[in-house]
């Protein structure tokens, strides 16, 4: 299947800082005819119309557009977490559509790790549980594994020092990194970002997108992040808006 | 996943404290009342030791009659009673025959031959009989002889006849206990010659008290001219209850005979000792009801504000399944919570000894109790659960 995406001026513009170590390579997500329509008795509401894309690994890609126009939509799909009402999602080159929700789940745990803009972190657990927690959901790793994964993930986030902390007593930014280290504890190849910035101000914004920036640029993991901030999305290699529900560039 | 559950439990305790007091205290009640219905059950499941299908008891009272012509009275009148070509059988007795409510309880000493030890053993039911009882009430003998001829004349020692009850509190460790002896005050020593199985005449729901019979002398006046145990022949009903009142006043002057039967007076007593049991049953399913709402409450509550929560561990790869397990496993941790406060408080019971229940017993109503309550709050949380489950995680993900 061909790549849909074509780059866009913005996009075209906006070069990473450095180069990713590991390049861009095959499809890891494509989606073809996507579209996704909201019924009540009354209303029909189009959230997305006739998406296609292609995010091809080791990518960062930014989705742009205005509040109601289908990016968190979009990312759902994406994230096996809503199923489009028409149209094919492809994952790694296979469609699953016809997956049941154990492999879905299976695929969300392995494949997949997201970052929320309100965190979604468990008040009532440690820093470390919390990052544990993808790690909960998949057989075959003891919890000595888990605690250890769980510790490299929070140092590479720069929060070795918090693991008994709990996010109430973290500022916004440390626990954004928090949501971080548990979307990289379970080693996914690809995080989504659903405005990961958009609750913190400017100058923890940009710490935040610096260690995205970083894990693509050494770890080679696919993002695809939502953001209303231009500046942060100009910093990643593909810029993508939506209008409407509809790709408009 | 069970260390996870139980620390998200205990970082929640506060949340979930009134929970916990909730299930501690229903356990408590639910103890007590697991405890007097083990020990009703434990009772019921012991041998009654006899037959009552068609035993009668005749009462009676002998008006002005001197104490010194009862005697013959009585024997002319046992004599037509036994006569009655409906009557199978009848024994002379003392008042405490079964489910009478009556009772007459001694204790004895007893010296074991091998060491000269003495110890009490005691409180015993003691029933003075007549020697027909045996055949009348179904008695079982399992070891040595029942009442004889001889055994009417008063010599050095009482012949006794004890329940097997008797026998293991004389001899724990199994041994036959015929021959051996046992002592009351100002009393000519007691000697076993027989065994039987058991004579609860407190009913299947009582705890059963050792038994020694003993057989009626011909001065036991006093007792003789009370109670008449029947063995009717089946179909025998208001003609014969007729007849023998009847008897009665014919024979003895001034007399008066009421008649009973054993089945009416076993229901009776029933009623009578499940009364309280049953009030408190009513009271511990009050009780259940009210803490399954609040579990159903909390519960539905607690998937309401935790919709967030919900998509983000299944964002992480909970299945719906696994939603619903957790939080089925999040309502039981608390119970056990609550079950380990309720069983710190049960075990001393059976460590101390209280009321003198057997500590099996005891530890049968933790189990009864901490399995209702388990049960209760599954059944309580099936429909939390199911709703947990099908929270779609891209709607609840938007919500927060």
């Amino acid at each position: 299947m061909t790549n849909l995406f074509t780059s866009t001026a913005a996009a075209s513009q906006a070069q990473p800082a450095t180069a990713p170590a590991t390049g861009v390579g095959r499809a890891v997500l494509q989606l073809t005819g996507i579209e996704k329509v909201y019924q009540t008795r009354t209303i029909e509401t189009v959230a997305l119309n006739h998406v296609n894309l292609t995010i091809n690994q080791g990518e960062f890609v930014s989705v742009m557009g205005p509040s109601g126009c289908g990016k968190s939509t979009l990312l759902s799909i994406m994230g096996l977490l809503d199923e489009p009402t028409s149209g094919t999602l492809e994952l790694d080159g296979r469609p699953v559509q016809s997956y049941s929700d154990k492999e879905l789940a299976r695929l969300r745990n392995h494949k997949i790790g997201f970052v929320f803009q309100s965190y979604h972190l468990i008040n009532d657990l440690s820093v470390l549980d919390n990052v544990e927690l993808p790690l909960l959901y998949r057989s075959g790793v003891s919890g000595r594994q888990r605690r250890q994964r769980a510790y490299a993930a929070l140092e590479k986030v720069g929060l070795g020092a918090r693991t008994s902390h709990f996010p109430s007593q973290l500022s916004g930014g440390q626990r954004q990194r928090v949501a971080i280290a548990r979307a990289l504890a379970g080693e996914p190849e690809i995080i989504l970002a659903d405005e990961p910035t958009g609750n913190l101000d400017s100058v923890m914004g940009e710490e935040i997108m610096d260690l995205l920036l970083t894990l693509n640029r050494e770890q080679g993991t696919t993002i695809v992040m939502v953001t209303h901030d231009e500046q942060q999305a100009l910093k990643t290699q593909r810029l993508i808006r939506f209008f409407d529900g509809s790709q408009v560039s | 996943m069970i260390r996870h559950l139980f620390t998200l439990m205990w970082n929640r305790r506060r949340a979930n404290g009134l929970l916990v007091v909730e299930i501690f205290l229903a356990f408590v009640v639910l103890f007590a009342v697991s405890t007097i219905a083990a020990n009703l059950w434990s009772n019921y499941r012991q041998p009654l030791g006899f037959e009552y299908d068609q035993v009668w008891q005749l009462n009676f009272t002998t008006g002005s009659q001197p104490r010194a012509e009862q005697l013959g009275t009585l024997r002319q009148l046992l004599a037509e009673i036994r006569a009655n070509p409906q009557v199978a059988g009848a024994a002379s007795t003392a008042s405490n025959t079964p489910f009478s409510f009556n009772d007459s309880q001694t204790r004895l000493d007893f010296t074991d031959p091998r060491d000269s030890t003495q110890r009490p053993i005691g409180p015993i039911n003691t029933y003075v009989v007549g020697p027909e009882l045996r055949e009348v009430m179904g008695l079982e003998l399992v070891a040595g002889r029942w009442f004889g001829p001889a055994d009417a004349v008063q010599g050095a020692h009482i012949p006794v006849v004890i329940d097997e009850r008797l026998q293991r509190a004389m001899y724990p460790d199994g041994r036959s206990a015929l021959d051996g002896q046992l002592a009351g005050d100002n009393e000519p020593p007691r000697r076993v010659i027989g065994v039987v199985r058991a004579y609860r005449t407190d009913g299947e729901l009582q705890e059963p008290l050792p038994s020694i019979f003993q057989a009626i002398q011909p001065e036991d006046t006093l007792f003789l001219a009370q109670s008449v145990l029947l063995r009717v022949k089946p179909g025998s009903g208001a003609a014969l209850e007729k007849q023998l009142t009847d008897a009665v006043r014919r024979i003895g002057p001034g007399w008066t005979g009421t008649i009973r039967t054993l089945p009416d007076m076993h229901t009776v007593q029933m009623k009578v000792r499940l009364t309280k049991p049953l009030l408190l049953g009513a009271m511990s399913v009050f009780l259940l009801l009210n803490v399954a709402l609040g579990l159903l409450g909390v519960l539905w509550l607690n998937i309401s504000r935790r919709r967030g929560e919900l998509g983000v561990r299944r964002a992480m790869g909970a299945t719906a399944g696994g939603i619903s397990r957790q939080v089925l496993g999040e309502i039981l941790v608390v119970t056990t919570f609550g079950l380990v406060l309720g069983l710190l408080v049960a075990v001393q019971f059976p460590l101390l000894g209280v009321q003198n229940v057997r500590p099996d017993i005891y530890f049968t109503a933790m189990l009864l109790a901490a399995g209702a309550l388990y049960l209760l709050a599954t059944v309580c949380a099936l429909y939390p659960s199911r709703l947990a489950a099908g929270i779609q995680p891209a709607v609840a993900l938007r919500e927060e």
